[in-house]
């Protein structure tokens, strides 16, 4: 029972980006790998962010504002660290497209690179889930669970599963936009991005109130729906005039 | 719709990336679903094997004391496994090939059936599942039997051999994370070095060996994973001779090979080397005569039943891509390869050696006892590792060691890890602040 409570927290968190995963990514083993490596770039983020915070911690659990500037130059630092892979994805598209050229194969086509910029995010998206709920999960496959004090309603394990549910949803796909707002020069979508990242960190912090989990979790599902809605939006866009322009040409 | 090259990209790199992660997931599934029994058992039985042979750490003493016995430990274990490679490399200098091979047999024979039933044993002590003994006894003998045969015998579906493999992994991991901690750092450590000077420095024992072994175009007398292609992967392909294949440019083949699992029946503990060697053959096909799909059936020189075919993948091109990410720097690549007749008894295909598999996963296992955290950051590390030295592999030309770059990004991620991340991480997620 126990056993399956464990892996009921672990597919809450993981099951979508599980079955993006599988029914996606897995079958082109170039995707693979951009997962794998922007998976350890957030993974490098964190441990260069944890390294500079180390000589603060613990913070002191009673006052929010050090929390606050944890959260905000986290996310500061993230987002530079996004436009770091945009300018290597950059260049390896180059490369790709000049590879196809040799080897007579079509170029990179837009959803093909669509398809990158998504491992990429399902990259940062997983790294999220793994780090702060999946390796924190160990003691929920033993006998009991644990509540923290300011969410005494939801075992701490089911909301930490909820809330990277919405963090994967949003890394995941928020990387589709900003990717296609550098290529398209767009600034909308540019700061989107990060102003949502920025948003969901914020919102976590209404967790710090005594019963704040209650009002902090919908709202981090109105922002990981919105980010889903603009980007289903933006591509719907992308398709339909890429349509229109092949059909004319 | 024309396929896009992001399908034929990098598969040679997940054809051993994957096995490698299969084995690194079963060690820790395995080390977390026993732990729990070992805290009564374990402790008052320290197992004395070769890798232990000075010192035998107890959780009391100093850690001054541990670190020199530990280091101790390492020397004597990687000065045995020099000794043993050296025997190796004389025996196989004066063609006792044939007992190599029969010693390897004899070595997998004992590894999966005393090593592997052991942990067999436990985990169905462990599960209470209710087996009878003279059961248990033929599905392990069956299981033993079937998997000497595929180590060095033809006629094997290469997908079993490859379990097999990944399953003698499994086993000698999973004894060796039963060493004590600070051992086992050591010894990964050492390991590495060794591995790098064996492979690298001239007249280095698995450089010797590898050479000999290419030099006379013959097998290595060693376990070995073979990443090949198993099934024709593309559409189109009717089974049997006929694979409509990816089209192939300047794809060069790579063989680490690694070398063996050398057993020690008398501490009860397999020990492992390994190596990364050469690329014993190399293939290329100029990217010119590329446009149409090739064909490549090889005529292994295990000679098995059914005709393997071997589709060419473009894996190189990635990485120049990213190894170089130079146009010019290609050409000359490409230039250099050289081109040997497509027929002759090549296999094809990244090989890597089986205690890359063992020592990757005693690092990840070692990971696990600590912490969830932690196997994940040094699974990644490993994994980067891998894919950092596939690239150099393909960039160099010449045998390279798998040991080096994974463990030491792993040992590094691992204190990283538990060192500066897991408060940060602990404090911030209790708080249930996320970002």
């Amino acid at each position: 029972m126990t056993i399956a409570a464990g892996i009921g927290y672990a597919l809450l968190a993981l099951g979508p980006s599980l079955s993006l995963f599988v029914s996606v990514i897995s079958k082109k083993p170039f995707l693979i790998l951009t997962v794998l490596s922007s998976t350890l770039l957030w993974l490098i983020s964190l441990i260069v962010l944890s390294g500079l915070w180390r000589g603060f911690l613990p913070l002191n659990s009673t006052t929010w504002w050090p929390y606050g500037l944890l959260l905000f130059t986290s996310i500061a630092f993230q987002e530079g660290l996004r436009l770091l892979f945009w300018r290597v994805y950059r260049r390896l598209e180059d490369l790709l497209d000049a590879f196809a050229d040799k080897v007579s194969k079509p170029r990179l086509f837009m959803t093909d690179k669509m398809q990158i910029s998504l491992a990429g995010g399902l990259g940062h998206g997983v790294a999220h889930a793994v780090f702060f709920c999946l390796s924190l999960l160990t003691p929920a496959f033993g006998p009991a669970t644990f509540f923290v004090d300011r969410c005494s309603q939801i075992p701490f394990f089911l909301v930490s599963a909820i809330i990277a549910l919405a963090f994967v949803t949003i890394h995941t796909f928020s990387m589709v936009i900003a990717f296609n707002g550098y290529a398209e020069g767009n600034k909308m979508d540019q700061l989107f991005v990060p102003v949502v990242h920025l948003a969901a960190g914020l919102v976590t912090l209404v967790n710090f109130a005594s019963g704040g989990c209650i009002v902090s979790i919908p709202l981090l599902y109105f922002i990981a729906i919105l980010t889903l809605i603009y980007c289903g939006k933006m591509v719907w866009r992308r398709l339909t005039e890429h349509q229109s322009t092949q059909g004319n040409s | 719709m024309e396929s896009s090259i992001l399908e034929s990209i990098g598969v040679e790199i997940i054809g051993v990336m994957s096995p490698v992660s299969i084995c690194m997931f079963l060690v820790v599934l395995l080390v977390y679903s026993l732990s729990p029994s070992n805290p009564f058992s374990s402790p008052s039985v320290p197992i004395r094997t070769a890798a232990n042979l000075v010192y035998l750490e107890t959780p009391s003493d100093s850690a001054t004391q541990k670190l020199e016995g530990s280091l101790l430990n390492a020397l004597v274990f990687v000065i045995l496994i020099a000794v043993v490679t050296f025997l190796l490399v004389v025996l196989y200098y004066y063609n006792f090939t044939n007992f190599l091979k029969n010693y390897m047999r004899f070595s997998a024979f004992f590894v999966l059936a005393t090593m592997g039933g052991s942990i067999f044993l436990s985990i169905i002590q462990h599960f209470s599942i209710p087996v009878d003994s003279i059961t248990c006894f033929l599905l392990l003998f069956n299981f033993t039997v079937v998997g000497v045969l595929s180590v060095f015998s033809g006629g094997i579906p290469i997908i079993l051999r490859q379990a097999y493999m990944v399953s003698l992994g499994i086993i000698v991991a999973t004894w060796f994370t039963k060493l004590p901690e600070w051992t086992t750092w050591a010894l990964l450590v050492a390991l590495a070095v060794y591995d790098l000077v064996a492979v690298l420095a001239p007249g280095g024992p698995l450089k010797l060996l590898v050479e000999l072994a290419s030099s006379r175009d013959d097998e290595l007398p060693a376990l070995v994973y073979e990443a090949r292609p198993v099934v024709s992967r593309s559409r189109g392909s009717n089974l049997g001779l006929l694979v409509g294949g990816v089209s192939d440019s300047g794809s060069v083949e790579l063989q680490a090979v690694n070398e063996s699992e050398n057993h020690r029946p008398t501490t009860n503990e397999g020990e492992s080397f390994p190596l990364v060697s050469h690329s014993r053959e190399r293939h290329s096909f100029s990217s010119e005569s590329s446009e149409h799909s090739t064909v490549v059936v090889s005529c292994d020189r295990v000679q098995n039943r059914e005709p393997e075919i071997v589709v060419d993948e473009e894996m190189s091109p990635l990485v120049e891509m990213m190894g170089l990410g130079n146009e010019r720097e290609q050409q000359t690549r490409r230039d250099n390869v050289e081109v040997r007749g497509g027929g002759g008894g090549s296999d094809r295909g990244i090989k890597l050696g089986l205690g890359d598999f063992v020592f990757y996963s005693v690092l990840v296992g070692r990971a696990a006892m600590y912490d969830l955290m932690t196997v994940y950051a040094c699974y990644l590390a490993i994994i980067s590792g891998l894919g950092c030295t596939l690239i150099l592999l393909s960039v160099c030309h010449r045998a390279l060691p798998a040991l080096p770059i994974s463990i030491a990004l792993g040992v590094v991620f691992y204190f990283l890890t538990r060192l500066l991340m897991e408060p940060f991480v602990v404090g911030t997620a209790t708080n249930l602040m996320m970002f």
